[in-house]
């Protein structure tokens, strides 16, 4: 399968802004899933409401935008409903982790059959740029003018949590480990979530002091490392994939 | 065979009978036992004791969406809460049925106590304009047939189709023969999910592109909607009409207050709708031209009787019965003060 089968041309250009890190993810997500082969039959994307919740339009399958942070339930009823679809949820962070959060402690804990990839951008970015849960502690922000006062929620151990679980961390700089995460997180069977560290150079970059989404993709680079093989939980600077079975330990 | 059944037992059975395969809710008095009965069902139906009302309803939606009858129950606090979904739900033209047994609000009120003050809300609870379907049953064998039929109107009208129900009725029990009641089914008229390259959206879209600047477009999709859901209305008008030689004043009620009214049938006449929205109008002002007054009794503060008054564009009166209790002698009392 060609990856360019997955993605509706005919709404191309997309919503998002010149140097936004979602478009990146966004095709990568669609070479993983043609490699794959999946069949266009058997996947439905579901997204909410953001910048990356306009994904879900993207894909050249049937799928579904749905009210802010409910992509998770939506999705969960559909994959409960006819668990031959593969269901996938693309959303942000804001949506996903933010007004979102409950169901997203219990779709985590329930272990629903989703991947789910975030993008974390660390901010509001369709609304304008507002304090996000995951904005870093200092950010200044439309909503944390002074500095936002909060640490960044962490989503790696709302996950690891359960005792079954799958999390992975990659970032739109590391294409390679994004879409090997995709692959594994589509291919096991239980909740995968996959957070993907991006960046809004419009909406949050600018007021840090980037010059361009090329400056915040460096950034990424020089922030980030891979840990193959962790032990244990990932630290803040690494990117890699946490899992368990399920088995008592 | 006759058997004793409640209230909420037979909104459980009328959906099992209605081909319901997709239940989510979240625990609530007086609800509960709807979601008590379909846990047994499990696995024949998917059945999930979701985190919230909101979670439950957006599954039933993408339940819905991806191919099976759906629907979710609550009460009051759980159904102000459910507005998102409705909404949701409208705008994606998908089929559902969504249960709210009521009790006194506003907020956590008196759990306990049954009230029938969700009508409004029933109506316009979730924001925008849309064309709602309610329906309110008034004993348990309604409750099985009209859940039936709730089914049947949101598949039709592709659209989510609320069934009212107040805590006295939802706890009544009566004795009834549930497999004695025939109603006919509508099939499914939703493509189920993986087999189109189509986009739902809550947004308004035309063939799944967005137009959110279009406003032609939204009149002619609003027009569109509206007529569909209207279409499918005039072929669902459930009410009862009990009309008394030389009564002069005619009731109006529904639920459980409609029943205990029954005796002052004597006296009075009594309109008893079943189909609350869109409003009865021709069925309704016909019974009224027959009347000198007309009075609604409902377990509110006037919400029905408002409504009534402005498609009748005639005085209407009101008997409120606030609280939670709702008692024969009272009315009677009240009625020969107005």
């Amino acid at each position: 399968m060609d990856y360019k089968d997955l993605i509706k041309w005919e709404r191309m250009p997309t919503t998002w802004c010149p140097g936004c890190a979602i478009g990146t993810v966004f095709k990568q997500t669609t070479f993983a899933l043609a490699d794959m082969g999946i069949a266009q039959d058997r996947l439905v994307v579901v997204s909410g409401i953001g910048c990356s919740g306009r994904a879900a339009g993207y894909f050249n399958v049937d799928s579904v935008h749905v009210t802010h942070g409910r992509a998770l339930p939506v999705a969960e009823g559909i994959s409960r409903a006819n668990p031959e679809l593969k269901v996938l949820v693309f959303s942000g962070d804001g949506d996903l982790v933010g007004i979102g959060g409950n169901h997203l402690l219990h779709a985590s804990r329930r272990d629903a059959n989703l991947a789910v990839i975030c993008i974390n951008n660390s901010i509001y970015g369709m609304t304008g740029g507002q304090m996000a849960p995951t904005t870093p502690s200092g950010a200044k922000t439309l909503t944390s003018p002074h500095g936002t006062p909060y640490a960044p929620l962490n989503v790696q151990g709302i996950i690891t949590s359960n005792r079954r679980h799958w999390y992975a961390r990659t970032s739109s700089f590391h294409l390679v480990h994004l879409q090997k995460a995709i692959r594994e997180a589509v291919e096991r069977p239980g909740f995968a979530f996959i957070e993907v560290m991006a960046f809004c150079i419009e909406n949050f970059g600018r007021r840090l002091g980037y010059k361009s989404g090329h400056e915040m993709l460096a950034k990424l680079k020089q922030d980030y490392k891979l840990n193959p093989s962790p032990t244990g939980l990932l630290k803040d600077n690494e990117l890699g994939v946490v899992k368990n079975d399920g088995q008592a330990g | 065979m006759k058997t004793l059944v409640m209230g909420n037992e037979a909104v459980a059975c009328g959906a099992l009978k209605a081909g319901m395969s997709f239940f989510a809710a979240y625990p609530i008095t007086p609800a509960s036992e709807i979601m008590h009965v379909l846990a047994d069902y499990e696995p024949a139906i998917a059945f999930v004791h979701a985190e919230d009302e909101i979670a439950s309803i957006h599954m039933a939606i993408g339940a819905s969406l991806a191919g099976r009858k759906a629907m979710t129950s609550t009460s009051g606090p759980g159904m102000s809460l459910k507005q998102e979904g409705i909404g949701l739900a409208h705008m994606m033209e998908v089929p559902l049925v969504v249960v709210n047994v009521q009790r006194v609000g506003p907020s956590t009120g008196m759990p306990t106590l049954a009230a029938q003050g969700d009508i409004l809300q029933a109506a316009h609870g979730s924001h925008g304009d849309y064309v709602p379907l309610v329906f309110y049953p008034s004993s348990v064998e309604e409750c099985y047939r009209i859940t039936i039929e709730a089914f049947n109107a949101a598949e039709e009208s592709r659209s989510p189709v609320t069934l009212l129900l107040d805590g006295y009725l939802a706890h009544l029990l009566e004795t009834v023969d549930l497999d004695a009641i025939e109603v006919a089914l509508k099939p499914r008229t939703l493509e189920p999910l993986g087999r189109g390259r189509r986009h739902f959206t809550g947004l308004l879209a035309k063939d799944g592109v967005p137009k959110t600047k279009d406003s032609a477009y939204y009149r002619e999709w609003y027009a569109r909607v509206k007529a569909k859901i209207l279409g499918t209305a005039a072929q669902y008008r459930f009410f009862d009409y009990q009309k008394t030689a030389g009564a002069e004043t005619l009731l109006v009620a529904f639920g459980i207050t409609a029943r205990v009214l029954q005796p002052l049938t004597r006296d009075y006449s009594l309109f008893k709708p079943i189909s609350l929205f869109p409003i009865l109008e021709n069925e309704l002002r016909a019974a009224a031209d027959e009347h000198k007054s007309v009075v609604v009794v409902e377990m509110n503060d006037g919400q029905y009787r408002g409504e009534i008054q402005k498609v009748l564009r005639r005085e209407v009166r009101g008997i409120s019965l606030l609280g939670g209790r709702i008692s024969l002698n009272e009315i009677r009392e009240r009625l020969g003060g107005l």
